[in-house]
């Protein structure tokens, strides 16, 4: 086990250690020298930097730059300003890129305008339903594309195009939730224990690399854990502002929105499910286990309906069957008890729930200090009559009482 | 000194049920003849044993209230944490006891038992009863049932407390005090137990109300068991620890639940009626207390200064 950790503490460092020599050389590319001088910085540069992508090739990735992409965007200094202001960088670490999930899909399988070298300015952002062209199915053989997830998605409540302006944009695209990591320690040094015993039979080592890297990445991220997913919902569902401006939004529109919307994560996190997934519980019901359908789990949460829309799980005639699914002894009544306990909405249990909070409140506070004014009192009233705290000396009534009636 | 009417009719009736012949009945009204009317002066001038004179609570009450205490402070510990998640403390205090895989095991596991000492209680509840009216002793003012007495001692202690009376009201076996007390922990008690099961069993409890109240039920309940958890957690923290540990006259500690017995001041302070019993049944009470005030000049008072004039 610990040689495992040293390897990938070790092959971590070396890539971290490769960005910050390419953080130092960039400075030295703004100096304004003699012609001689930049002259003799861009040879070291395109050296170092050749041998940089050479050395890396040669540890780890079979990462090939067919298409000559690299030749201009392996300079770390391919930059450019936007209109808005902001710098927006077109550099490729190419050991970086051989090591994340999409390692083996030519650059022009997705960025699919680009024609010819040196290319025209890109207009369009590469969008995830693109068919790839070199990547076949290996089921299918026919091209590999995430179409099929996309298409389900652009049906759910939170279809949206891959560019878009205005309210829609603030909806999750692909990459929002599949933020698709570019360094994972586990991935940079598979555990020997696993890859030693393939190489027996598969023989090349870097070909029993890349099939780890393949399968164990689908296989941790598939199912999170249930406080990752209610923290992935509630990065948008949580956001008050974000919650608030779509409420509006709706309410112009004249769109009717869930009763839960506005407080749906506040809610579930004081419900028995939000707390126990809060404290690390993995049994119980998080976001999506309610939302969307078990049956076909990993498409249905693609397809998330409100619930409104009668194929949603959590539409009024599938309530029984959802609750059932942990529950198995719910019933019609049982469906009905709310799961997103709450004071602050204006109909429903809400009210009757904010008004028995009210009373119990009040009773409480009025038993609290009711009692308490009366031990100070008592306290006050048998002190004036001579009573000390601790009996001592078989009595506690030694001190002298200004009423009289002292003891002998 | 001169009983109430009230006082009078406990010690004739205490008479009767104990069965005392003449002779003894004669040696008791004595004794209290002989008492100083101010009964200030009796509970002033007594001798106490911190540790307790006069026999109160029997095993089985102690056993309960010893369950009550290791149950109720659990539950409270390892459930606040599960309602107030959003607080600083509670997340310590959960990982203590191993997180919320252990602490809500723990925390239905203690409740299962509080409910079984619950049934204990209310066992010797109805076997003390059966038992003390089947022997012909037994008497409503000395249980724990709230008599309109009470209300008028609530307000008499009040005036005694602001300095209007000069005697506390004579209280009987239990005061208003203790009376309050312990139904506010019997109805919290049905309260969390009610409430618990609704979060252990929420499809029995849907199955079993009508559908249009059981979703109000349910958030009914799932205000319920924090709140009362938390009012009955301050009103032992605030009062009854007060009561017991901190009020004059029994700090550091009253050690009634552990001995069983109450100290003599404290007897005839607050519980002046059960005393009265005390003298009735037991006569070596009536020695001591005669020599304690016969030895402070305080018995047959009025006789004395006769003599004296």
């Amino acid at each position: 086990m610990k040689t495992d950790y040293a390897k990938k503490t070790y092959v971590g460092s070396v890539i971290m250690f490769k960005s910050i020599l390419n953080k130092i050389k960039r400075p030295l590319q703004n100096i304004k020298r003699p012609l001689g001088w930049i002259q003799f910085n861009l040879i070291f540069l395109i050296v170092f930097n050749v041998t940089t992508v050479q050395a890396s090739e040669n540890a780890s990735s079979p990462f090939e730059d067919d298409e000559s992409c690299l030749t201009c965007h392996k300079y770390p200094r391919m930059m450019r300003v936007t209109d808005e202001g902001t710098i927006r960088s077109y550099y490729i670490m190419p050991d970086v890129y051989a090591n994340t999930v999409h390692r083996n899909v030519p650059c022009r399988d997705c960025h699919t305008n680009i024609q010819q070298l040196p290319h025209e300015p890109v207009e369009k952002g590469v969008s995830c339903d693109t068919q790839c062209h070199s990547i076949k199915n290996p089921a299918t053989g026919k091209p590999f594309s995430h179409k099929v997830i996309v298409d389900a998605y652009s049906q759910s409540v939170h279809g949206r195009e891959k560019v878009e302006t205005g309210i829609e944009s603030d909806k999750p695209y692909c990459i929002t939730c599949h933020n698709n990591p570019i360094y994972d320690p586990i991935e940079q040094a598979p555990p020997e224990h696993i890859v030693s015993r393939c190489v027996l039979c598969h023989e090349d080592g870097n070909f029993v690399q890349q099939w780890y890297k393949h399968t164990s990445r689908r296989i941790r991220e598939v199912k999170n854990t249930s406080a990752q997913i209610v923290q992935l919902c509630s990065a948008c569902h949580g956001d008050e502002k974000l919650v608030t401006k779509h409420i509006e939004h709706a309410k112009k529109e004249g769109r009717e929105l869930g009763e839960k919307f506005a407080v749906a994560v506040e809610s579930y996190n004081d419900s028995f499910h939000g707390k126990l997934t809060n404290y690390g519980f993995g049994e119980t019901a998080n976001c999506l286990d309610c939302h969307a359908e078990q049956e076909n789990y990993y498409k249905s949460v693609h397809e998330i309906k409100p619930s409104r829309d009668p194929e949603s799980p959590v539409h009024k005639d599938n309530r029984v069957e959802t609750c059932q699914q942990c529950h198995s002894l719910a019933d019609e009544n049982f469906a009905s008890l709310d799961p997103h306990p709450t004071t602050k909405t204006e109909t429903g249990v809400g009210v009757f729930r904010s008004l028995a909070e009210k009373i119990y409140n009040m009773m409480s506070v009025t038993v609290i200090f009711g009692l308490l004014g009366l031990a100070i009192f008592e306290t006050i009233g048998r002190r004036r009559d001579g009573v000390s705290f601790v009996l001592r000396k078989s009595t506690s009534w030694r001190r002298k009482s200004k009423r009289g009636r002292d003891r002998v | 000194m001169k009983l109430s009417a009230e006082a009078k009719s406990v010690l004739q009736s205490s008479l009767a049920k104990n069965k005392i012949d003449e002779n003894e009945q004669k040696e008791i009204e004595d004794l209290i003849d002989g008492l100083p009317d101010d009964r200030v002066l009796i509970y002033k001038n007594v001798e106490s044993d911190p540790l307790g004179d006069i026999y109160r609570y029997s095993i089985h009450i102690r056993l309960q209230h010893m369950l009550t205490f290791v149950t109720f402070l659990t539950l409270a510990f390892t459930g606040l944490p599960i309602h107030f998640f959003n607080a600083s403390w509670a997340e310590p205090f959960n990982s203590i006891l191993g997180g919320v895989d252990v602490t809500r095991v723990i925390h239905r596991t203690i409740a299962v038992v509080m409910v079984s000492s619950m049934l204990y209680h209310i066992l010797t509840l109805v076997a003390g009863t059966i038992s003390r009216i089947l022997s012909g002793t037994f008497d409503i003012r000395r249980t724990i049932i709230p008599l309109w007495k009470d209300a008028k001692d609530f307000k008499d202690d009040l005036l005694y407390f602001a300095g209007k009376r000069l005697q506390r009201p004579e209280m009987d076996k239990f005061m208003y005090k203790q009376k309050l007390h312990y139904f506010a922990a019997s109805f919290g008690n049905t309260v969390m137990v009610i409430s618990g099961s609704s979060f252990l069993f929420p499809e029995l409890w849907a199955s079993i109300l009508p559908a249009s109240i059981s979703s109000e039920f349910q958030e009914l309940m799932r205000l319920s068991h924090p709140h009362e958890a938390l009012l009955a957690l301050l009103v032992v923290a605030f009062w009854h620890w007060y009561n017991v540990h901190l009020a004059p006259g029994r700090f550091p500690m009253q050690w009634t639940f552990l001995t069983g017995k109450i100290t003599r001041e404290h007897q005839i302070e607050e519980h002046f009626l059960e005393y009265i019993r005390n003298l009735v049944e037991l006569p070596d009470e009536r020695k001591k207390l005669k020599e304690m005030m016969e030895s402070r000049g305080l018995f047959n008072q009025s006789a004395n200064a006769d003599q004296g004039s």
